[in-house]
């Protein structure tokens, strides 16, 4: 079993903060959506390092992001199945 | 080589992977993508193998970001955990065999510009510290001699990192590596200080603690190289195979050194330096000109 990174989006959503997006080593795998105002992570693209936990719990200091069993991810977005995505809000 | 080569036929583009049609729509062609906006657009780099948490595939992704135009850009690398990722990224990628990059990349840099006379294309070295100060010394230096208009950028993890460990140049003296049992003998190489004993226009010493700063780092490297001569980034991207760091600690690692050993630290030749100061001039009046 291996763990993935989840973005609590409340946490998120409520700062302008994108500080995570530019330190994960992997692209395209903590996306940002503009319209919810949130990142959000690709969970078929994340290694599982924790380097985003760290950024967001030491640099940003807000403590969005914690290590998921990939198991337990519920509806996690894959950038495979479906390509990038300017937002995960359907349009009307 | 330019969004035009890679634009799908009308009628095809349905049929061509998501990847692709992705980064026709929402790529990073044409246009000086920000660090800021990570996130946000289809970047160039893909999906690869290379470890997790490796500062290494951080400092590549960052520097897809700094290219000053990613749709003229051919990048040459070699062997070396590096390759693993650059080759999978939507920019030409020219394999020189270990060793030989700087030969290559200055045959490719003097065919470019007789084939494209008005349009520039930038050559881009990225390889590892043995590659480029070990094997692949001669070339580089040589490369370095002859003034080619080039930027080289040495993924510096101080180890033969796609080969288990052992110890290169770039390893730092007392390092206990595969083929340094008893701690490596000698000290780091000083490439930085050869590069200015060989006429290098501009050289730059970094680890990737500021992604913008990284970006920024290698689009100026780029553009000078472009207008006035060689230049050189060696990066400190560790290895966390090799160092045994744990990926959560790879940005603390990244930080420690960077305050220890591996500060920030810019060379600019004069004539350089005139290029860069004017051509910032220029850009800034151009701002304020569009502001209006
Ligand atoms: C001519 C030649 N000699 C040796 C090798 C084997 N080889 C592959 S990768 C590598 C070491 C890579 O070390 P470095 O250049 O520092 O890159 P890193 O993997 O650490 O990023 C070597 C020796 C090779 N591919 N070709
Ligand atoms: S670092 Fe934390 S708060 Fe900042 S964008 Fe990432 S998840 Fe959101
Ligand atoms: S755990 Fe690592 S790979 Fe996964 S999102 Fe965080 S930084 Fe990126
Ligand atoms: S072996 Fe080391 S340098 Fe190579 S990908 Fe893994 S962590 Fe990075
Ligand atoms: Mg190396």
């Amino acid at each position: 079993m291996y763990s993935v990174a989840e973005i609590d989006v409340e946490i998120c959503s409520a700062t302008k903060c994108r500080l995570c997006t530019q330190f994960c080593p992997e692209g395209n795998t903590i996306l940002y959506d503009e319209v919810r105002g949130t990142a959000y992570v690709a969970v078929d693209r994340c290694k599982g390092c924790e380097i985003c936990v760290g950024i967001c719990d030491d640099l940003a200091k807000h403590h969005a992001i914690k290590m998921l069993p990939i198991d337990q991810v519920k509806d996690g977005f894959e950038i495979s199945k479906v390509g990038f995505l300017r937002t995960l809000v359907e349009p009307e | 080589m330019s969004l035009k080569t890679i634009q799908a036929a009308p009628g095809f583009q349905d049929y061509l992977p998501k990847e692709y049609q992705d980064l026709l729509e929402d790529g990073p062609f044409f246009q000086q993508r920000k660090v800021s906006e990570l996130g946000s657009f289809k970047e160039a780099l893909e999906e690869h193998p290379m470890c997790a948490g490796c500062a290494m595939t951080l400092f590549i992704r960052l520097c897809y970001i700094g290219f000053p135009s990613l749709e003229h850009t051919v990048i040459c690398g070699t062997a070396g955990c590096g390759r693993l990722a650059i080759t999978q990224g939507a920019v030409p990628f020219v394999y020189g065999n270990y060793g030989d990059t700087n030969a290559v990349a200055t045959g490719l840099k003097r065919g470019l510009e007789i084939r494209f006379k008005d349009q520039p294309k930038d050559v881009v070295v990225m390889a590892g510290d043995g590659g480029l100060a070990d094997i692949g010394f001669h070339a580089v230096m040589h490369s370095w001699f002859r003034k080619e208009k080039f930027t080289t950028i040495m993924l510096d993890n101080e180890v033969y990192g796609n080969t288990g460990g052992q110890d290169s140049g770039m390893t730092q003296k007392g390092m206990v590596m595969k083929m340094a049992p008893t701690g490596k003998k000698f000290e780091k190489m000083d490439m930085l200080g050869l590069a200015k004993t060989a006429g290098v226009a501009y050289t730059a010493r970094i680890a990737p603690t500021n992604p913008t700063r990284v970006a920024n780092t290698v689009r100026k490297a780029v553009l000078i190289a472009r207008e006035v001569g060689p230049t050189f980034i060696q990066a400190y991207t560790s290895c966390n195979i090799e160092y045994a760091i744990p990926t959560p600690k790879v940005m603390d690692d990244a930080r420690d050194v960077e305050k220890d050993r591996y500060g920030f630290q810019e060379y600019f030749s004069d004539d350089a330096k005139t290029y860069w100061e004017e051509s910032e001039k220029e850009r800034k009046r151009l701002r304020r000109a569009a502001k209006k």
